[in-house]
C-alpha cells in the first residue's frame, strides 16, 4: 500500500493523475520521462510533508498532451494545476525532466516556487557535454547509465523488455501492458524535448531570475546526465548548493531514497 | 496492370567487419566517392533500362544518412530521368514531407519534374521513415500532424489560383503562388506508401489516392493490409481500384529456378543482414497508440528477421526463379492482394549491374507479357478463390 493516494484533477488540458499523501507542509514532486510520480523518495517524504506528485500529461492516465506543445505550454500547465490544487509558494522537487520543469517555472514565475530541488537535472546544453541518447536506445541501454546497481526492479524490468523490441524483433508476443505505458511517456518526452534535445537554449540566461533556495542533487554515478548540467545550473541560480548522492546513477530517486528523502527533508525544514 | 521499375540506389560495399546499422550512425567515412560515382550513373542506366524493355514507369525514394538507398533527393534523380527517358511514368516514392520547410519546396520541384517530363510524373508523399527523424531532429511527435498540413498545402499551391495566404499550426507562408504548375491538371496522380498504419490507410481512402504496400514483410502482412484499404475505400463509399493499389517486391528471373538462387542468394542476404538493419528504429511520437499494437505485430515477419532460404520461399519475401516459376508465383500473388501495380525491385543489395539487366530483360519479355494478359488493365485483380478464405 503506496502513502501515495491517486486523485484526478480538471485542468485547462484535460483530467489530470494526482498523487497525494502525507501531512504537514506541501511539496510538489515532479517526475522524470521514467513517469515516477508515485516513487520511494516521494514515499518517504509523506513522514514530513504533504507530497503532491502531479502526473503529467501524456503520461500515465493524465489527458492534455495534444495541446501542450512545449516548455511554455508545460509551464503554463503547472500554473494552472498549481492554482487548482490551492498551492500557493510551495517547494518544488523535480527529477531529471521534472528539475527542467522546476527550473521554467522558478524563472517565469519565481513567486510560486519558495524552495527548489533538482535532482540529476537536464535542460541546458553544455557544449561538448549533451545528455546521452534517451530516444533513440534499448532499455537496457538505458538502465546502465540510469542505475548504478543492474538489480534494481526497475533496470531489470529495462533490461527484459529489451527482448522484444530494436532491431530483430523477435516472433514473440510482445507485453502491451508494459511496452504501452513507456511507449507513452517517451511520446510525451519527444514532444518537449526532441528538438532541442532535452534542454531549452535560452534557460541559461533566465536561472538568475530564480529566487528560491536551491539544492542541487547529483547521482555519482550518474553517466546519462552530466554533473556540468548540475554545476552550470549550481553556478547560474543565486542561492543553490550542489551535492553529490553517492551509489545513485540518474534515477537517484529510486535508487537512493532515504538520503534523498533526508537531504530535501533537511533542506526544506518543517 | 502496370509494372515498375524500382530502385533503391544501395551502397554495395560495406566492410565486411562492420556490423552495426546501415542508417543514422553507419559512420560515413566509409562512403567512397568513386565507387559511388560509378554506383550512380549505373543505377541510372538500369531505369533507363527498363523503359527501353517496356516496363510502364520507374520508381525512386528518398532516405538521408544510410547505405540501404542512396537517394537523399529523389528529384534530383527523377530530373535526370526527366530528361534521359520519353515515355515510362517517373514515380517518386514519395518525398517525406515533414522534412520540407517550407513544403512549397515539394510543389515546386514536383512540379518541375512534370513539366519537364511531360506529364510523367507520380507524386509520392511519405510521412519519412523512423530513421529520417533522427536524421534530420524533427520531431517524431508532430510528423503526422506536419505530413497533414503540408500534403493541404501542396495540394492546395497546385489546385488553387495564387497567391493566397496559408497560416497552419507547423507552415506559415503569407503569399503561395508557385511557378511553375504542374502540366497534370488538375495535378499528378498521388501515391502514399505505408506500412499498414490505419491512420495512412483511411487518409489513402478518403482522398482517392493510391496506396503503396511497403515491403519486406511476409505477404500475409500484405493480404491484411490491402483488405484493410479496401474496406477503407468501402467505408468511404467507393469500391478500390486496383491501380489505387500497388505491391513493392524484391524479383530475380533467371533461366532456371536453381541458377536464380545460386545468382542471388548471395545478394539478398547482403541486403537482408546489412542494409536493413536500423530501418525498423521507432522514434517516440510516431506512431499513434491504435497502430502501435499492428506495427508490433508485423514487426516478427520483418525481412531482417530471416535466416533460411526456405523462409524467403514461404513468406514470398522476394520472388526468385525461372520466369515460369516467377510468371506462376506473381499471378497467384497479385491473385489474392489485388493490386493493380506491380513495383519490381529488380537489383538488391550487392547484385551487379549484367545481372541486374539480365533480370530486367527476362523479366520484360517472359514474364510480363504473361502477366498483362492475366491481368487486362481495367479488370479487376483480386481472386478471392485463389486467397482461399476470405477473412
Amino acid at each position: 500500500m503506496s502513502a501515495l493516494n491517486e486523485e484526478y484533477v480538471e485542468t485547462d488540458v484535460g483530467k489530470v493523475q494526482v498523487f497525494r499523501g502525507g501531512v504537514g507542509p506541501p511539496l510538489v514532486y515532479l517526475h522524470s520521462a521514467a513517469g515516477e510520480a508515485v516513487n520511494p523518495t516521494a514515499e518517504a517524504l509523506t513522514e514530513h510533508f504533504a507530497v503532491v506528485a502531479p502526473v503529467f500529461p501524456g503520461f500515465g492516465e493524465s489527458e492534455g498532451i495534444d495541446t501542450i506543445d512545449d516548455m511554455e505550454d508545460a509551464t503554463f500547465h503547472h500554473l494552472d494545476l498549481f492554482d487548482r490544487l490551492g498551492l500557493g509558494a510551495v517547494p518544488v522537487m523535480g527529477l531529471s525532466f521534472g528539475g527542467w520543469m522546476a527550473a521554467e517555472l522558478a524563472t517565469r514565475y519565481p513567486e510560486r516556487v519558495s524552495r527548489m530541488v533538482l535532482v540529476s537535472p537536464v535542460g541546458l546544453y553544455i557544449e561538448g557535454q549533451p545528455v546521452k541518447e534517451i530516444f533513440g536506445r534499448t532499455p537496457a541501454e538505458l538502465a546502465e547509465d540510469m542505475f548504478a546497481d543492474q538489480s534494481h526492479p526497475m533496470a531489470q524490468m529495462m533490461h527484459m523488455l529489451s527482448e522484444f523490441r530494436g532491431d530483430v524483433g523477435q516472433q514473440i508476443e510482445v507485453p502491451m501492458e508494459l511496452v504501452m505505458p513507456i511507449w507513452k511517456s517517451m511520446s510525451a518526452t519527444a514532444k518537449l524535448g526532441w528538438d532541442p534535445y532535452l534542454h531549452n537554449p535560452r534557460l541559461r540566461r533566465r536561472l538568475h531570475r530564480v529566487t528560491a533556495p536551491t539544492l542541487i542533487l547529483h547521482g555519482a554515478q550518474d553517466t546519462l546526465a552530466p554533473k556540468a548540467i548540475s554545476e552550470a545550473y549550481a553556478e547560474e541560480i543565486p542561492d543553490a548548493r550542489l551535492v553529490d548522492v553517492d551509489g545513485g546513477a540518474h534515477l537517484v530517486t529510486l535508487e537512493r531514497p532515504e538520503e534523498v528523502a533526508q537531504l530535501v527533508t533537511e533542506f526544506i525544514g518543517p | 496492370m502496370r509494372f515498375f521499375s524500382f530502385h533503391l540506389m544501395p551502397y554495395s560495399d560495406l566492410p565486411t567487419d562492420y556490423d552495426g546499422p546501415a542508417w543514422v550512425t553507419v559512420p560515413n567515412e566509409f562512403y567512397d566517392p568513386a565507387l559511388g560515382s560509378q554506383l550512380y550513373n549505373r543505377y541510372l542506366d538500369e531505369l533507363i533500362y527498363a523503359e527501353e524493355v517496356g516496363f510502364d514507369g520507374v520508381c525512386v525514394n528518398e532516405h538521408h544518412q544510410n547505405a540501404y538507398g542512396n537517394m537523399p533527393s529523389p528529384n534530383l534523380i527523377a530530373s535526370i530521368l526527366a530528361r534521359q527517358t520519353s515515355r515510362v511514368r517517373i514515380a517518386v516514392v514519395g518525398n517525406a514531407l515533414p522534412l520540407y520547410d517550407p513544403p512549397t519546396r515539394v510543389a515546386e520541384e514536383f512540379a518541375m519534374i512534370d513539366v519537364i517530363s511531360g506529364g510523367r510524373l507520380i507524386a509520392g508523399m511519405v510521412v519519412g521513415g523512423g530513421p529520417e527523424y533522427y536524421s534530420f531532429s524533427i520531431n517524431p511527435a508532430d510528423a503526422r500532424e506536419r505530413f497533414q498540413e503540408a500534403h493541404d498545402l501542396i495540394l492546395r499551391a497546385w489546385t488553387e489560383p495564387g497567391p493566397f495566404e496559408f497560416i497552419g499550426k507547423h507552415f506559415r507562408i503569407r503569399y503561395v503562388n508557385p511557378w511553375p504548375r504542374p502540366m497534370q491538371q488538375p495535378h499528378p496522380e498521388i501515391w502514399i506508401p505505408g506500412a499498414g498504419s490505419l491512420e495512412t490507410v483511411e487518409f489513402v481512402a478518403r482522398h482517392r489516392y493510391a496506396y503503396m504496400g511497403i515491403p519486406y514483410f511476409h505477404v500475409s502482412v500484405f493480404e491484411r493490409m490491402f483488405r484493410m484499404f479496401r474496406d477503407a475505400c468501402e467505408a468511404e463509399g467507393y469500391e478500390a481500384d486496383p491501380l489505387q493499389q500497388g505491391w513493392l517486391v524484391p524479383i530475380y528471373v533467371a533461366e532456371t529456378d536453381e541458377q536464380a538462387r545460386r545468382e542471388y542468394e548471395e545478394h539478398l542476404w547482403y541486403f537482408v543482414k546489412r542494409l536493413l538493419p536500423g530501418i525498423t528504429i521507432q522514434p517516440p511520437g510516431y506512431t499513434s497508440a491504435r497502430s502501435l499494437g499492428n506495427i508490433l505485430k508485423s514487426s516478427g515477419s520483418f525481412m531482417l528477421n530471416l535466416e533460411t532460404w526456405e523462409q524467403v520461399v514461404d513468406g514470398q519475401y522476394a520472388i526468385v526463379g525461372s520466369p515460369e516459376t516467377v510468371t506462376d508465383m506473381l499471378i497467384d500473388n497479385l491473385g489474392r492482394l489485388g493490386t493493380g501495380n506491380l513495383l519490381g525491385l529488380f537489383q538488391l543489395g550487392t547484385l551487379p549491374h549484367d545481372l541486374t539487366k539480365k533480370n530486367l530483360t527476362l523479366f520484360a519479355e517472359q514474364v510480363m507479357p504473361k502477366l498483362r494478359a492475366e491481368f487486362p488493365e481495367g479488370q479487376p485483380v483480386i481472386r478471392p478463390s485463389a486467397t482461399g478464405q476470405v477473412a
